[in-house]
C-alpha cells in the first residue's frame, strides 16, 4: 500500500467522475486540461481529481457513447482532442443529477437522526 | 459488463476509430497546457513542468489505464485457451487423432441422418403455403382410403364450400416417348389443367396448362419434368413448342418444370386429362387421386366435414355405386412422408446414441489423460488459476477437439448426402432434395458445441477438483488412493457405453431378422428365373381387338419359342406389384362382411399359372377356347358400354354375356365356404362370371400383406379396352440373358414400341422389401460403429486401469500371488461392469424395440432370441477387450513393477 499524503481532499465516489465530466461538457466542447480545469474550479479544489485518473473514465464515456471526441486545435495552438456531449450523454446527465440528488437527500435523511440520537 | 461497450470496442477493433492509439499525443497536450498555465502564473520552466507532473499523477499508469478500457478481456481469454489447447492437443498426438476420428465417425453419421430428416421431416413441402394442401380420397369401409372416383370428385368440386382449388391426378402411366430421338419409356401423368396452380409452382421455363386445356381437343400439350428434357432433349434451347409424341399421339411442349420439383417419384411428363365426365369414367370406377389446396382460414378439419357431407349425400343418391363410399381428406404432408416417419426417427434416435457412445469414449480418453495432466493442473491452480478458468481451459480444448472431429465429419456426411442423392431407388420420399445447407450446417455445429462439452465437462469437473495439497500429499500417485471419484465416473462411462450398444445391436438384430422374414415368405409363387416387362400398344395405330390380339399372339409365340424359355405368359398384373380391384356379389350371400370383399382382377393367358408356378387346386384351368369366347364377349361388353355412353344411358348387359374365372382359394374360402366353388358363379357389375377352377393364393399387394382373394380372367376379355399387357417368361438361365432376345422380338414386329421396366421377379421382391433392408443395412451399421467403438473405448480404460496398478500387481505377484488370481482380479472388475451394464441395456433395448414394433414383421419386439444372442455377442465382445490387457498385467515382471514411477 503507498502511504497516503496528507490531504484533506475528498476522494471520489465510483461513478461520481463520470457525472462531474458529463456535467462539464454541458457548457460546451473542451479537452482533457479544459475539464480538469473546470472540475477543479466547480469544486473551489475540494474534490481530489488526479489529472491522469480522467483518461480512463473518458475512454468508458466514449465506449457508453455519451461523449464523443474529435480532435481540434486549442486557443494557443496546441493540437488536442475535444469531447462534446451526445443526445444519449444529455439524457444520461438528466437521469443521473436526479438520481444523485436523490442519494444525497436518502444518506442526509439517514445522517441526520443519528446525530441527534448520539446527542441524547 | 455494458453490452454497448463491448461493443464498441469490437468496432474500434475493426478500424473504427482508435481513441486509445493517439492517447499519448493527448495525455502530452494536457500537460503541456498545464506546464503553460504554470508559466504564466510565474513558475520557472521546471518549476513549471513538475507541478503539470504532479498534478496529473502517474502517466504511465493513466495511460495503461485508458488503453486497457479498450480491450476485450474475454476475447482475450478465449484466444490464449484457444492457443494453449492446441499446444496440448499438439503434444499428445496418439489422443488428438484418435478422438478426432471417433468424433468424426458419430457426428458424421449424425449430421448425414440429420440431413435425411432435414429434407424429409423438418422441411414443409416445397409448394405455395404447403399447410393448406391436402390429397383427397375415398374410403369404402374404414380404415384404408381409395383412389377416387372422377364423377364423385367432380360433384365434391362443384358442391364443397372450403375448396380453393382442387387438382384431379392420374397415377403415373409408362408411355413409349418418341419424337425427338429412338422410344424411350416415359411415366406420364395426367393431371387436371389448373394443377401447378393449385401447388403454387412455376414452370421453369415456358407455362403451366392453360384454363380449358384440359378436354378432348385442346389437350395435346405436355410439360415435362427437368430431367426428362436433359435426357430426351438433351437439355436443348428450342424445346418448348416442339413435339413429343407418346404412344403415338402427338403432344405440344408447353412448359418444362424446374429442377427440384419432383412429383410422386419420377414424373417424365405431365399431360392433361380429358375431364369430360364420359372420360373420367363411371361413379363406381376408382381410378383416380386428388390434390387441393384449403382456402385461407379454413382447417383441414373443416374441409373435410364439409367433403364428408358432400360424400353422405352421394351415397343416397346412388345407393347402387357409392354404399359406403366416403371422403377422406388427408394433409399433403402426411401422405407424401408418413411411411418414412418412424423409420426415420427411429434412424435418427440410433445414430444420436453412436455420437452418445462417442462422446462417452472421447470423455474416457480424457479421462485417461487427465492423470497425467493432473499435476499441470495442481500448479496451475496454485498459482492463481480459478476452478472456473481451469474448467474453462479444459471445456475450450473439448470443444476445438469436437469442431476437428466435426469438420472430418461433415466431409464424411457430405459423401454419404452425395451418395444418397445418386441413388434413387431408396425408399425415402424425395419431394424436397436431400442436401447438406445451412440448416444441417447449424446442426452439425450445435451438436458439435454439445459433445464437446458433454464429453468435456465431467473430466475437465472432475480434473479441476484436485488441489495441490492433494497432490502433495500423494507424492508419488499411490495407487490405493486412485481418486474414487473419478473412477466412479469411468466405470459409469463404460456401464453408459455397453448399455447404448446393447440397446442398438438390439434393434438392429430385431430389423434383420424381420428382413430374413420378409424374404423367405411365401408369396404363392416360384420366382426363380422369372422376367417381366411391360408393353402398352398405341391407341393409334392398334385399334381394334383383333389387331392388338394379333400383336400379343405373335409376340408370346415368339417368346415361348425363345431359346432357354419354358413358359411365357401375358397378364394384366404381376404378383406383388398391386392392381385394380373391386367388390363381387354373390348370389344368396348377403354377409356384410363378405359382400364388401375386395376381390382383386388379373387378365392373364393360359400358360400363366405354369409360368409363374401356381398350382391349380381344382377345376380346369382357362383354355385357347376360353380366350376367343372371352374376346367376343369382351368386345359385345366394349360396344354396349360405347353406346351407352354416346347416348348417356345405363348399360343394359344381355343375360347371354356370360363370362368364366379362375379364383384363388381365399376368394373360395370368403364366398363358399366348406364348398366346392367349381361351377358357381358371382356378379361383377352386371356380368355373371362361371368359377371354373380355384388355384393356389398369391400375395399380390405385398409381402407384408395377406394374399387377397383374386380373380383371374382371359386377357382377351380386356382387349377391346386398351392394348396393354405384362410379358412374363420363364426361363432355364439367368433370366436377364433373355431380355435381349425380348426387346429384339418386340422391334421385329413393330419398331416403334419400346419395353417398359424389364425386371426380374426376384427384383420386383426385394423392391417390396427394401425398405426393411435398407433400415435394416442402417440400423446394422450403426450398431456396428456403436460396437466397435465401445470395445475399442473398454480396451482403453481396461489397458489404462492396468498401467496404473501394475506396481499393485508387481506387489501381489511379489508376495506369491499365482497369474491366475491377478488376471481373475482384473477381470472381476471388468465384469462387473460388464453385467450392470448389459441388465440396463435389456431394459433400454425393450422401450427402443417397443417403439419400432409398427416396423418389425414376423418377430415379437420382445424377441428373446434377439435378445439374448446380443447379450452372448456383447458379453464376449466386452471380456475380450478386458482380457487382453489383464493377461498384460499377468507378464509383469514384480521387480520391474515395484521400480515402476
Amino acid at each position: 500500500m503507498p502511504t497516503r499524503r496528507q490531504d484533506d481532499r475528498i476522494e471520489l465516489v465510483y461513478g461520481a467522475l463520470d457525472m462531474l465530466i458529463l456535467r462539464t461538457l454541458r457548457w460546451g466542447p473542451t479537452h482533457g486540461h479544459g475539464i480538469a480545469k473546470s472540475i477543479e474550479r466547480m469544486s473551489e479544489d475540494a474534490l481530489k481529481v488526479d489529472h491522469g485518473s480522467l483518461y480512463p473514465a473518458l475512454q468508458r464515456l466514449l465506449q457508453e457513447g455519451w461523449i464523443k471526441g474529435e480532435w481540434g486545435l486549442s486557443e494557443n495552438k496546441q493540437r488536442a482532442r475535444y469531447y462534446s456531449l451526445t443526445p444519449a450523454g444529455k439524457r444520461k446527465l438528466v437521469a443521473e443529477t436526479s438520481r444523485w440528488q436523490r442519494f444525497v437527500r436518502a444518506i442526509t435523511g439517514v445522517l441526520a437522526p443519528a446525530e441527534s440520537e448520539e446527542g441524547e | 459488463m455494458s453490452w454497448r461497450r463491448e461493443l464498441s470496442k469490437i468496432r474500434a477493433l475493426f478500424g473504427g476509430n482508435q481513441p486509445a492509439g493517439d492517447l499519448d499525443e493527448e495525455i502530452r497536450a494536457h500537460l503541456k497546457m498545464e506546464e503553460q498555465e504554470n508559466l504564466e502564473a510565474g513558475m520557472t520552466r521546471e518549476e513549471a513542468r513538475y507541478a503539470a507532473k504532479r498534478k496529473f499523477g502517474n502517466v504511465t499508469i493513466a495511460q495503461e489505464r485508458s488503453r486497457e478500457m479498450w480491450r476485450l478481456s474475454w476475447a482475450d481469454r478465449v484466444f490464449q485457451d484457444l492457443r494453449f489447447g492446441f499446444r496440448q492437443l499438439r503434444r499428445s498426438p496418439g489422443f488428438t487423432v484418435v478422438a478426432v476420428l471417433t468424433l468424426a465417425l458419430g457426428i458424421g453419421a449424425t449430421t448425414a441422418t440429420f440431413s435425411v430428416v432435414n429434407a424429409v421431416l423438418l422441411h414443409p413441402l416445397p409448394y405455395k403455403d404447403p399447410a393448406r394442401l391436402v390429397q383427397l380420397l375415398e374410403t369404402e369401409v374404414s380404415p384404408g382410403a381409395f383412389p377416387l372416383s372422377g364423377a364423385d370428385y367432380l360433384d365434391w368440386q362443384e358442391q364443397n364450400r372450403t375448396l380453393e382449388a382442387s387438382s384431379l391426378f392420374s397415377w403415373g402411366q409408362n408411355m413409349s416417348a418418341s419424337g425427338a430421338a429412338e422410344p424411350e419409356p416415359a411415366a406420364v401423368v395426367d393431371v387436371q389443367a389448373n394443377f401447378f396452380d393449385a401447388l403454387g409452382v412455376q414452370p421453369f421455363e415456358g407455362r403451366a396448362f392453360a384454363r380449358g386445356e384440359d378436354y378432348a381437343g385442346r389437350n395435346h400439350v405436355a410439360v415435362l419434368s427437368y430431367g426428362f428434357w436433359q435426357r430426351y432433349f438433351g437439355g436443348a434451347a428450342g424445346t418448348l413448342g416442339k413435339t413429343v409424341v407418346l404412344n403415338n399421339e402427338p403432344y405440344t411442349v408447353v412448359g418444362i418444370m424446374p429442377r427440384w420439383f419432383n412429383w410422386s417419384g419420377t414424373t417424365d411428363i405431365w399431360k392433361p386429362f380429358d375431364m369430360s365426365p364420359k372420360e373420367l369414367g363411371a361413379r363406381g370406377n376408382h381410378s383416380w387421386n386428388a390434390v387441393a389446396r384449403v382456402k385461407a382460414g379454413v382447417t383441414v378439419e373443416q374441409a373435410r366435414a364439409d367433403l364428408l357431407a358432400i360424400s353422405q349425400r352421394l351415397e343416397k343418391q346412388f345407393p347402387k355405386s357409392n354404399n359406403k363410399v366416403h371422403a377422406v381428406v388427408l394433409p399433403l404432408n402426411d401422405t407424401m412422408t408418413h411411411n418414412s416417419r418412424t423409420p426415420l426417427i427411429i434412424l435418427f434416435c440410433a445414430v444420436t446414441m453412436v455420437l452418445l457412445v462417442a462422446c462417452v469414449n472421447v470423455a474416457n480418453l480424457q479421462l485417461a489423460r487427465a492423470s497425467t495432466r493432473h499435476r499441470e493442473m495442481a500448479v496451475r491452480s496454485s498459482l492463481g488459476a480459478g476452478r472456473l478458468r481451469l474448467v474453462q481451459q479444459m471445456i475450450t480444448e473439448s470443444i476445438l477437439l469436437a469442431f476437428a472431429g466435426a469438420a472430418l465429419g461433415m466431409l464424411a456426411a457430405w459423401w454419404c448426402v452425395r451418395l444418397l442423392e445418386s441413388v434413387k431407388s431408396l425408399p425415402i420420399p424425395r419431394v424436397n432434395p436431400i442436401q447438406v445447407d445451412g440448416a444441417v450446417l447449424l446442426f452439425a455445429v450445435a451438436v458439435a458445441l454439445l459433445s464437446g462439452i458433454l464429453f468435456g465437462l465431467a473430466p475437465a469437473l472432475q480434473n479441476s477438483e484436485s488441489s495441490l495439497n492433494e497432490e502433495i500429499k500423494a507424492g508419488a500417485q499411490s495407487v490405493l488412493s486412485a481418486a474414487s471419484g473419478r473412477r466412479a465416473l469411468r466405470d459409469a462411462l463404460v456401464v453408459a457405453e455397453i448399455c447404448i450398444t446393447l440397446a442398438l445391436l438390439v434393434g438392429a438384430g430385431l430389423l434383420l431378422r424381420s428382413f430374413v422374414y420378409l424374404r423367405n415368405q411365401d408369396i404363392g409363387i416360384n420366382p426363380h428365373n422369372l422376367l417381366t416387362a411391360s408393353i402398352s400398344l398405341p391407341e393409334a395405330k392398334y385399334s381394334t381387338l383383333a389387331a392388338r390380339r394379333q400383336f400379343f399372339d405373335q409376340l408370346l409365340d415368339r417368346a415361348r419359342h425363345t431359346p432357354g424359355v419354358d413358359a411365357a405368359a401375358l397378364s394384366s398384373e404381376i404378383p406383388l406389384r398391386g392392381g385394380s380391384n373391386g367388390t363381387i356379389n354373390v348370389d344368396g350371400v348377403t354377409d356384410p362382411a363378405v359382400t364388401s370383399q375386395l376381390v382383386g382382377w388379373n387378365y392373364i393367358t393360359p400358360d400363366y399359372f405354369r409360368t409363374f408356378g401356381i398350382q391349380l387346386l381344382e377345376g380346369r384351368n382357362i383354355t385357347p377356347d376360353d380366350l376367343d369366347r372371352a374376346a367376343v364377349a369382351g368386345q359385345k361388353d366394349y360396344d354396349l358400354y360405347k353406346a351407352a355412353r354416346a347416348q348417356n344411358t345405363e348399360v343394359k348387359i344381355p343375360p347371354d354375356v356370360s363370362w368364366v374365372a379362375v379364383i384363388s382359394q381365399a376368394a373360395a374360402r370368403t364366398f363358399w365356404r366348406n364348398q366346392s366353388a367349381v361351377g358357381k358363379s358371382f356378379r361383377m357389375g352386371d356380368e355373371k362370371v362361371t368359377v371354373i377352377g380355384v388355384v393356389g393364393d398369391v400375395k399380390e399387394y405385398g409381402v407384408r400383406e395377406q394374399p387377397m382373394p383374386l380373380a383371374y380372367f382371359p386377357n382377351t376379355q380386356v382387349l377391346p379396352y386398351d392394348g396393354y399387357a405384362r410379358l412374363t417368361v420363364k426361363s432355364q438361365t439367368p433370366p436377364m440373358s433373355i431380355l435381349g432376345p425380348i426387346r429384339s422380338h418386340v422391334r421385329d414386329l413393330d419398331r416403334g414400341l419400346a419395353l417398359f421396366r424389364p425386371l426380374t421377379m426376384e427384383e420386383v421382391i426385394a423392391d417390396d422389401t427394401q425398405d426393411v433392408g435398407v433400415q435394416a443395412i442402417l440400423l446394422g451399421s450403426f450398431a456396428t460403429l456403436a460396437l466397435v467403438l465401445a470395445a475399442v473405448g473398454l480396451y482403453g480404460v481396461m489397458s489404462y486401469l492396468v498401467t496404473q496398478r501394475t506396481r499393485e500387481i508387481g506387489i501381489r505377484m511379489a508376495l506369491g500371488a499365482q497369474q491366475a488370481n491377478v488376471l481373475s482380479l482384473i477381470m472381476r472388475q471388468g465384469t462387473r461392469l460388464t453385467l450392470i451394464g448389459i441388465v440396463l441395456g435389456v431394459a433400454a433395448a425393450f422401450a427402443l424395440a417397443h417403439s419400432m414394433s409398427g416396423i418389425l414383421y414376423g418377430v415379437n419386439s420382445n424377441d428373446p432370441l434377439t435378445f439374448a444372442s446380443v447379450a452372448v455377442l456383447l458379453s464376449v465382445v466386452a471380456l475380450t477387450a478386458y482380457y487382453i490387457p489383464a493377461r498384460r498385467a499377468t507378464k509383469v515382471d514384480p521387480l520391474l513393477a515395484l521400480r515402476y514411477e
